[in-house]
C-alpha cells in the first residue's frame, strides 16, 4: 500500500513494528508494537502531529491457525489487540483530534472471513468482525466531519503473513497479488465507497456467505481447519 | 437429554440483569453458579436460592478466567453442562467517539474476557458434551450510540461462527443476540431511552426465550419481538 501511495504522489506516515523495506521510498516511520497499549498511547501524539491525513489505512493484521482451544492464551490475547483494539483506538483519536483534511478517507481492513466464518482461526475471525461492525457504527459520526470510511474486506493474499497460516500444501496461486489488492482499496477509498472486496472470485464467494452463511463456514472448515490439524 | 436430568449451568454476569433473569428461571431444575463484579454482600439476598457466586471482574480477563475456573472446582465440578457467558458492559459515546478507555473495558470485558473464558472452560464442557452460550446483542450489525459496544458484540457473533464449527460433535457454541431489555445496562451505558423503554422487552420474557433458545442449541439466535410474538417466552424447549 505504502508503495502505491508513493507512487501516486503520497507523502506516507507508516506506523508499524518494523521498517518500511528501503524500495518502498521515502516515508516517515514511527515504530510501535500495536499490540502494547503503553507504546501505541505513547505514540499517538506522534501520528496525529504528523497529519492531518487525505488517507488513512487501518491495515493492522496479525493471525495464529489451529484448533482454538490449543492456541495460546496471549496469542488470542494479542491478536484481539492488534487487529481491532488499536485500529479502533486509532480511528478514534484520529477523529477526536480533527487529524483529517476535508473529503478524507478513512479504511479499516476487515476479512473475507467477515462473510465466510473462519473455523482454525476463530480469534482473528472475531477481531475481524468486531472491526466490521466498528467501522459501520462510526459511518455516520465521520460523515459529519467529511470523513468516508470505507471497510475492506480482503480474501487470501499472497503475502509471507498467508504462507504462514494457510494449510501445509495449499495452492499459492490463487492468493491475490498485494500490489493489486492495495490498489484496488484505495480506489474504492478514494471514491468513497462504503465497501471495498477485492477481486470478482472473493465477491461471488462473500455473495453466497450472506446468502448461506452456514454452508460456507462448512466449506471453511473442510478446506482450512481440517487441513490444519 | 435436554429437559430431563439436573443440569450445571455457569452464567457470568448472573447478579444483574437478564444474567439474573435466566439464573431464576434456571435454579428450580438446575445447579447454578453465578459470576459478578459485585462483593458477596452486594448480592446477598438477591439471588436465586442456591446458587453459588464468585466474585470475577472481567475488566481483567486473565485474573476472570482464573476465578471462574476456581469456583467451578470449589463447588467439586468436574464438567460443566452449559456456559453462560454473559458478562458484559457498554458506554454511550459523546458524540459518536468513544474514549480510548471505553473501547480498551468495552472490548475486554465484552469479547477478550469471553473468548479466554471460552478456551478455559472447553475440558469441562466437552466432558458432558455441554453448551457454550455467548450473549451477543442486536447491536452487533452497528451502533452509532455505542460503537465499541457493536464492536464486540460482532467479535461475539464472529467468534461463535468460527468456534460451533470447530467443536462440532464436542460442544455445542451458539451466541444469543437479544434485543432491548428492560434492565438496568441502558443506564449504567449513560443512556436515557425515555418513553422508548416502554417498547422494551421484560427481563423475564427475554430470559424464557433464552432458555428455550439454550435448550434447541441453535445459532445465532435474535431474541425480539418477533420471537415473543410467537410464543417464545412461553413455549419452546425447556432446559
Amino acid at each position: 500500500m505504502a508503495e502505491h501511495l508513493l507512487g501516486c504522489g503520497y507523502e506516507v506516515v507508516s506506523l508499524d513494528r518494523n521498517r518500511p523495506c528501503a524500495g518502498a521510498g521515502p516515508v516517515l516511520f514511527i515504530q510501535c508494537e500495536l499490540g502494547s497499549r503503553s507504546e501505541l498511547d505513547r505514540v499517538m501524539p506522534e501520528v496525529i502531529e504528523a497529519g492531518p491525513y487525505d488517507l488513512v489505512l487501518l491495515n493492522t493484521g496479525i493471525n495464529a491457525t489451529g484448533a482454538f482451544e490449543t492456541v495460546s492464551s496471549e496469542s488470542h490475547q494479542q491478536i484481539l489487540r492488534v487487529n481491532a483494539e488499536a485500529p479502533m483506538v486509532m480511528a478514534s483519536r484520529l477523529l477526536t483530534e480533527r487529524a483529517f483534511t476535508p473529503s478524507a478517507a478513512l479504511v479499516f481492513v476487515s476479512s473475507l472471513s467477515f462473510f465466510t466464518g473462519y473455523p482454525g482461526a476463530a480469534s482473528y475471525a472475531a477481531s475481524k468482525d468486531a472491526l466490521s461492525a466498528y467501522a459501520a457504527s462510526m459511518r455516520k459520526t465521520a460523515k459529519a466531519r467529511g470523513i468516508s470510511i470505507t471497510t475492506a474486506y480482503p480474501g487470501p493474499i499472497r503475502t509471507d503473513h498467508a504462507e504462514r497460516h494457510a494449510p501445509a500444501g495449499a495452492d499459492a496461486t490463487r492468493r491475490m497479488d498485494p500490489g493489486l489488492v492495495a490498489r484496488l482499496i484505495i480506489a474504492d477509498a478514494v471514491g468513497g465507497r462504503k465497501t471495498s472486496i477485492p477481486g470478482g472470485a472473493n465477491r461471488v464467494f462473500a455473495l453466497i456467505g450472506r446468502i448461506a452463511p452456514k454452508p460456507v463456514t462448512a466449506l471453511m472448515r473442510r478446506g482450512i481447519y481440517v487441513r490444519l490439524k | 437429554m435436554i429437559g430431563a436430568t439436573r443440569r450445571r449451568i455457569l452464567i457470568t454476569g448472573g447478579n444483574t440483569g437478564l444474567g439474573l433473569a435466566l439464573a431464576k428461571k434456571l435454579s428450580g431444575r438446575h445447579q447454578i453458579l453465578l459470576s459478578g463484579r459485585k462483593s458477596q454482600a452486594e448480592v446477598a439476598g438477591t439471588l436465586p436460592p442456591g446458587a453459588g457466586y464468585v466474585v470475577a471482574d472481567h475488566a481483567d480477563p486473565e485474573r476472570s478466567v482464573q476465578t471462574l475456573i476456581a469456583g467451578i472446582r470449589d463447588l467439586g465440578w468436574d464438567r460443566l453442562d452449559n456456559a453462560v457467558l454473559n458478562a458484559g458492559t457498554g458506554m454511550m459515546a459523546h458524540d459518536g467517539l468513544d474514549t480510548v478507555s471505553a473501547i480498551r473495558e468495552t472490548l475486554d470485558v465484552n469479547l477478550v474476557a469471553t473468548i479466554l473464558q471460552a478456551q478455559a472452560l472447553f475440558p469441562l464442557l466437552a466432558k458432558a458434551r455441554g453448551t457454550l452460550t455467548l450473549i451477543g446483542s442486536v447491536a452487533h450489525k452497528g451502533s452509532a450510540n455505542v460503537p465499541a459496544y457493536a464492536a464486540s458484540k460482532a467479535g461475539l457473533h464472529g467468534f461463535a461462527r468460527a468456534l460451533r464449527s470447530e467443536w462440532s460433535g464436542r460442544v455445542s457454541v451458539q451466541v444469543l443476540h437479544p434485543g432491548p431489555s428492560k434492565t438496568g445496562m441502558h443506564a449504567k451505558a449513560g443512556y436515557e431511552p425515555g418513553r422508548i423503554r416502554a417498547l422494551f422487552l421484560d427481563a423475564d420474557d427475554v430470559a424464557a426465550m433464552m432458555a428455550s433458545a439454550i435448550a434447541a442449541r441453535r445459532s445465532p439466535v435474535t431474541i425480539s419481538w418477533i420471537r415473543y410474538f410467537n410464543g417464545g417466552a412461553f413455549t419452546g424447549r425447556k432446559l
